[in-house]
């Protein structure tokens, strides 16, 4: 999948172009998009949150939704929610207008400022979601047995949730956010109470969901959490998307490579520089921003102008490189 | 379950959870008693004719029931200020929104669950009040039940409009306003009742607006009226029909009254709906 790095609006079309079907079938996985947003605006009196976000969310996939903090990801998410209500644009949720009633009974969703009711235990705080769902009760006492003993609060499920630690509560709110097997999974920064082994964790918990077909849609500023378990993602900025595509394309698209090279004079030094930014410190050379598929070409041209190559050295960039790139502050 | 009735039960849980309930109990046992104790020196009281402490006791019931009038007001005001905006603003409204339901049945639930609170406290408050009146001083009120029944509307009303106010302003701001208006509401009572003694009309139109604008004053003096024994209505207009008053009613609210509490009512709930569906969160 080629990374999209305009913020063209992305149609039904295009949707059905990355291969998700408008099969309206409930069995079929890959029928329409879970999450599918086009020119998705809001704006709150003088300020505007999002600027017109295109963004499609395949079926079964982890979407990773990232940007810096006042980027508009929160928004995006109450959007999908009916949470707040669009300013323009449009977008539809598992194949429904967002805000619709009944399929919010198929979406879970762990908000970003996670809060639930001090006096109640955490079971009871699960099955008020349960009952919410209309889930039945004894699928629900087997649901919410589940999800405590998935996120690690079997143990203090008869436990008021004002007792709970920040770590505990942001447990509980997944669980909440897994009760009842929803078909998409919206984290809105799920991991951000959570020591290392509790993120550790919930990425367990996300390839688990993702493994039973669910979509999960994580909203995190934390890279390398959407390094480890996104399958796609989308940066946006200022409200609008600025680059959208599989993670491996993302990432592969851009990187750099050190060479140990003698026999190369400053001159010949403008053969490299067509590759990519140049940097020379002795025998070494650092040639950034350039394509991985194109290191071959850069050896080869090495070579051409008389340089001895030692060593060729790629270098990957990281997510958070990336990111910054994107966002020009590289 | 309705969403409604699972808010409600869920809206009665907190009130309990969070010690209201066993609060509201501990002073009006306090309150009763001491009141207990009150009617049993007026009546038992060697300088007072059998006379006047007939005319006396109910008067005292009043200004307990006055009191407890007030308890019901606070009562509903603090309960329902933080009922939208303070989990709006914390956001545990959240994750219950993002489910599948309306908000009309978040804030319809609410209602139900703090309106039974005061039905509650209502009823109890009436029928331990009344029992002790009638076990220490002798006397039972004409309808006890529409007293319990008044008691209840007037808090009912200060609820729904406390609602409307916590679907905008944040939960101190409304529980100040929400108080503030019930206390210039009784305020305008007075008012009233003066300008009808001293016959200034403008004082009079004042309190019969008021009771229009925000009806509790005018509900709490329908309770007034079921307090009343008969005979003490009819000697107070003989004697003197405008004392001005404001612990005297001579007559129950009117139905074109109780009709208009019922438009009030509606209105001031669906306006808390739309308030609260048009809030972005």
């Amino acid at each position: 999948m080629s990374l999209n790095r305009s913020a063209e609006p992305i149609s039904e079309d295009a949707a059905l172009a990355n291969g998700y079907l408008a099969d309206t079938s409930r069995s079929d996985p890959r029928v329409s998009p879970a999450v599918l947003t086009t020119e998705l605006r809001k704006e709150f009196r003088t300020t505007t949150a999002l600027g017109g976000l295109s963004m499609t969310v395949g079926r079964g996939e982890v979407f990773g939704f990232l940007g810096p903090n006042g980027a508009g990801k929160t928004t995006a998410v109450k959007l999908l929610l009916g949470l707040v209500r669009p300013s323009g644009g449009e977008a539809m949720v598992l194949g429904a207008p967002a805000g619709d009633r009944e399929t919010r009974r198929r979406i879970g969703y762990l908000p970003e400022l996670f809060r639930f009711q001090s006096w109640l235990t955490a079971f009871e705080v699960l099955m008020l979601h349960c009952r919410l769902i209309q889930l039945p009760r004894v699928r629900a006492l087997s649901a919410i047995d589940e999800v405590l003993e998935t996120v690690g609060l079997a143990e203090r499920r008869g436990d008021k949730v004002g007792t709970f630690s920040k770590g505990m509560q942001q447990r509980l709110g997944l669980a909440v956010a897994l009760v009842g097997d929803p078909d998409l999974v919206i984290l809105d920064e799920p991991t951000s109470a959570l020591d290392p082994v509790g993120r550790h964790d919930v990425r367990g918990i996300i390839r688990r969901v993702r493994d039973r077909g669910a979509t999960v849609f994580l909203n995190t500023h934390l890279l390398e959490e959407a390094e480890h378990v996104c399958d796609r993602v989308c940066v946006i900025d200022r409200g609008r998307s600025i680059a959208t595509g599989a993670l491996v394309d993302l990432l592969g698209r851009s990187s750099s490579v050190r060479l140990k090279v003698a026999g190369l004079s400053d001159d010949d030094l403008a053969v490299v520089a067509k590759f990519g930014d140049v940097a020379r410190d002795g025998e070494w050379l650092t040639v950034a921003r350039i394509q991985a598929d194109e290191i071959p070409a850069l050896v080869a041209a090495v070579v051409s102008a008389g340089g001895r190559i030692g060593a060729v050295i790629p270098e990957q960039q990281t997510l958070e490189e990336r990111f910054l790139e994107l966002l020009g502050k590289s | 379950m309705n969403p409604v009735v699972t808010i409600a039960l869920l809206t009665l849980r907190e009130a309990v959870r969070r010690r209201l309930v066993a609060a509201c109990v501990a002073i009006t046992i306090g309150l009763v008693a001491l009141s207990a104790w009150g009617f049993d020196r007026l009546s038992h009281n060697a300088s007072i004719t059998s006379g006047e402490v007939g005319v006396a006791i109910p008067q005292a019931l009043i200004l307990f029931m006055f009191m407890f009038s007030f308890v019901v007001a606070l009562s509903a005001s603090a309960m329902a200020s933080p009922a939208i905006s303070a989990e709006a603003e914390s956001g545990v409204l959240l994750s219950i929104l993002a489910r599948p339901v309306r908000r009309s049945e978040v804030l319809l639930g609410k209602w139900l669950g703090l309106a039974a609170v005061i039905l509650a406290y209502s009823a109890v408050v009436s029928g331990l009040e009344v029992g002790v009146v009638d076990w220490v001083g002798g006397f039972v009120p004409p309808n006890p039940v529409f007293v319990a029944l008044y008691l209840f509307a007037e808090g009912a009303i200060l609820l729904t409009l406390t609602l409307l106010l916590s679907t905008r302003l944040s939960a101190i701001a409304t529980g100040v306003v929400a108080i503030a208006l019930f206390g210039a509401a009784w305020l305008a009572g007075v008012v009233g009742s003066l300008g009808t003694a001293f016959k200034i009309s403008s004082l009079t139109t004042i309190g019969d607006v008021a009771r229009y604008i925000l009806p509790t004053d005018g509900l709490w003096r329908g309770a007034i009226y079921y307090l009343e024994p008969q005979s003490f209505v009819v000697q107070r207009l003989t004697n003197s029909p405008d004392s001005g008053n404001p612990f005297f009613a001579q007559a129950p609210p009117t139905w074109t009254y109780l009709v208009w509490v019922g438009v009030w009512f509606l209105a001031v709930l669906a306006a808390g709906i739309v308030s609260f569906d048009r809030r972005e969160l």
